[in-house]
């Protein structure tokens, strides 16, 4: 790769190729703002950006290469990272355990709470999106208390009930859809995560605000 | 129009996909082979993007009531028209109104694509008329075709000539060229030996989301890794050691490390792979497979 003396005082983040036309861009704690600053630039090489949990990974459009404008953006210093002040808040109503949520009993025992504890520290605590993925609309959301966290489930489920609420290793997410599972169901909600036909397709977006209200 | 007399195993109507909706968590989807679909779409006077049909493995009988002008491309199956005229791969085909074509099964590979003069007019969702049977949005009704299902057509846009199409040099055999990946350091020697010196066979459990792989374990470091972005032809493998190449209708994010991802260039031959083939693995440069991706569809007018 060729190398820009430009005097930036950053240092080019890390990036690793996933084929030749995905670049892992390391971010850690700025995803948001680098995809952000990216998206704002509208690269022509670049067809798509995908935000993850610590790392950005851009797609070049076929037999692209990293262009100057590419690198010196990668390299870049960032805008001020945002508070989340200003960002959508959303209230998701929730109707926690019982045929809802048929790990919560399980998962309150594993982490040494009732489940009234587990649901009050759940619905406690405001959540802010980092990304969405594993389906369309799914979003990972952070924020969830070191006492709720539990890793995924031994052997998935292979079916999840859509709108189902759920944990998994650090996070907390919402299935969007019907489908196979590994996270551990908590609970569920009537909310629409994804619409196809919807000008946005997606309730929650990165950066958006969550908080749980027992239903 | 077409009318589905007899539907395939899975029809998908498809164009070129929907890319830039990763932030939503939606892939870009479309044909697995985008430049057969592309030429196809060329050697019947359509835009690149036009919707066609993706085929797999057994195919459909469709009637034409008005006739039409298509072309098929990708795997080339075992087909015949009601009236008798041969049915070329490659070329522009005219059909009188009320011929029937039936197409069975491929020769070798498994997907071929249909365009239509015209396209296929279905609605566009979230920007293409590409089927995402994952979430069962896009295409025809967000499903596979059904017998009965009747397709209509767009108004031609270009004028059209009679012309033959040849795919570029692919290796049809041989081993799939891979850039090593994110995550490449992450696997011990005995898994980087397995993964790079031994046959994978695909799963029969595999689907535009993924090709499951069975063969030798890829062994590597359990560490919990953070869900990064990965698109097709990325090659996860989880904590059973069995590598997944992620297809074109796979999760935009993923938590399992990757070890490679296949070039651009070699996922028209991702997309002929069946259960029951054999893969093998060679890594190349970056530069190198960039500009194999570069390398285009030959387009010929017929003599």
């Amino acid at each position: 790769m060729k190398k820009y003396t430009t005097g930036q005082p950053q240092a080019q983040p890390a990036w690793r190729w996933v084929g030749e036309r995905g670049l892992r861009v390391a971010t850690g704690s700025a995803t948001l703002a680098r995809y952000e600053s990216l998206m704002s630039l509208n690269l022509a090489d670049v067809e798509d950006i995908i935000p993850a949990d610590d790392s950005l990974l851009l797609i070049l459009r076929r037999a692209a290469s990293v262009s100057p404008a590419l690198s010196l953006a990668l390299a870049g210093p960032l805008p001020d990272s945002r508070s989340g002040a200003g960002r959508p808040r959303h209230e998701i109503a929730v109707a926690y355990g019982g045929a809802a949520g048929p790990d919560l009993q399980a998962l309150a025992k594993q982490t040494g709470m009732s489940e009234a504890a587990y649901i009050e520290h759940h619905a406690a605590s405001e959540y802010t999106v980092a990304f969405l993925g594993f389906q369309p609309g799914f979003p990972y959301l952070r924020g969830l208390p070191a006492a709720l966290q539990a890793a995924r489930r031994a052997s998935p489920r292979q079916r999840v009930e859509p709108g189902s609420v759920a944990v998994g290793g650090v996070y907390t997410g919402i299935y969007p859809a019907g489908g196979p599972g590994g996270w551990h169901i908590i609970g569920r909600t009537g909310a629409a995560l994804f619409d196809p036909k919807r000008d946005v397709p997606v309730l929650l977006m990165p950066g958006d605000r969550v908080r749980f209200v027992p239903a | 129009m077409i009318e589905v007399l007899r539907s395939g195993l899975c029809d998908l109507v498809m164009d070129l996909g929907r890319p830039g909706q990763g932030a939503y968590g939606v892939p870009a989807g479309g044909a697995a082979d985008p430049g057969a679909l592309a030429a196809a779409n060329c050697l019947v006077g359509n835009d690149a993007a036009a919707a066609g049909l993706e085929i797999i493995l057994s195919g459909p009988r469709l009637r034409f009531p008005r006739g039409g002008v298509l072309a098929l491309t990708g795997a080339r199956f075992a087909a015949s028209r009601s009236s008798g005229a041969p049915v070329a791969w490659n070329e522009t085909l005219v059909l009188a109104a009320g011929e029937v074509l039936t197409l069975d099964r491929p020769e070798a590979g498994c997907r071929c694509w249909l365009a239509l003069r015209g396209g296929l007019a279905v609605p566009r969702v979230m920007g293409s008329r590409s089927t995402f049977l994952p979430s069962g949005f896009g295409g025809h009704c967000g499903r596979p075709l059904q017998a009965g299902d009747v397709l209509r057509c767009g108004m031609p846009e270009n004028d059209m000539k009679l012309l033959r199409a040849t795919p570029p040099p692919a290796a049809m055999e041989g081993c799939l060229r891979v850039v090593a990946g994110p995550q490449a350091a992450q696997f011990d020697d005995a898994g980087l030996a397995a993964f790079f010196g031994s046959p994978y066979r695909v799963d029969a459990a595999s689907d535009r989301r993924g090709l499951r792989l069975a063969g030798a374990p890829v062994s590597h470091a359990r560490a919990e890794l953070r869900s990064q972005g990965v698109l097709p032809g990325a090659i996860q493998v989880p904590p059973d050691a069995q590598p997944i190449i992620l297809g074109w209708d796979g999760p935009v994010t993923g938590g399992y490390p990757v070890i490679a991802g296949v070039i651009t260039a070699d996922v028209p031959r991702l997309a002929q792979l069946k259960p029951g083939d054999a893969v093998r693995f060679v890594t190349i440069e970056v530069e190198a497979a960039r500009a194999l991706a570069a390398v285009p569809w030959e387009i010929k007018e017929l003599a």
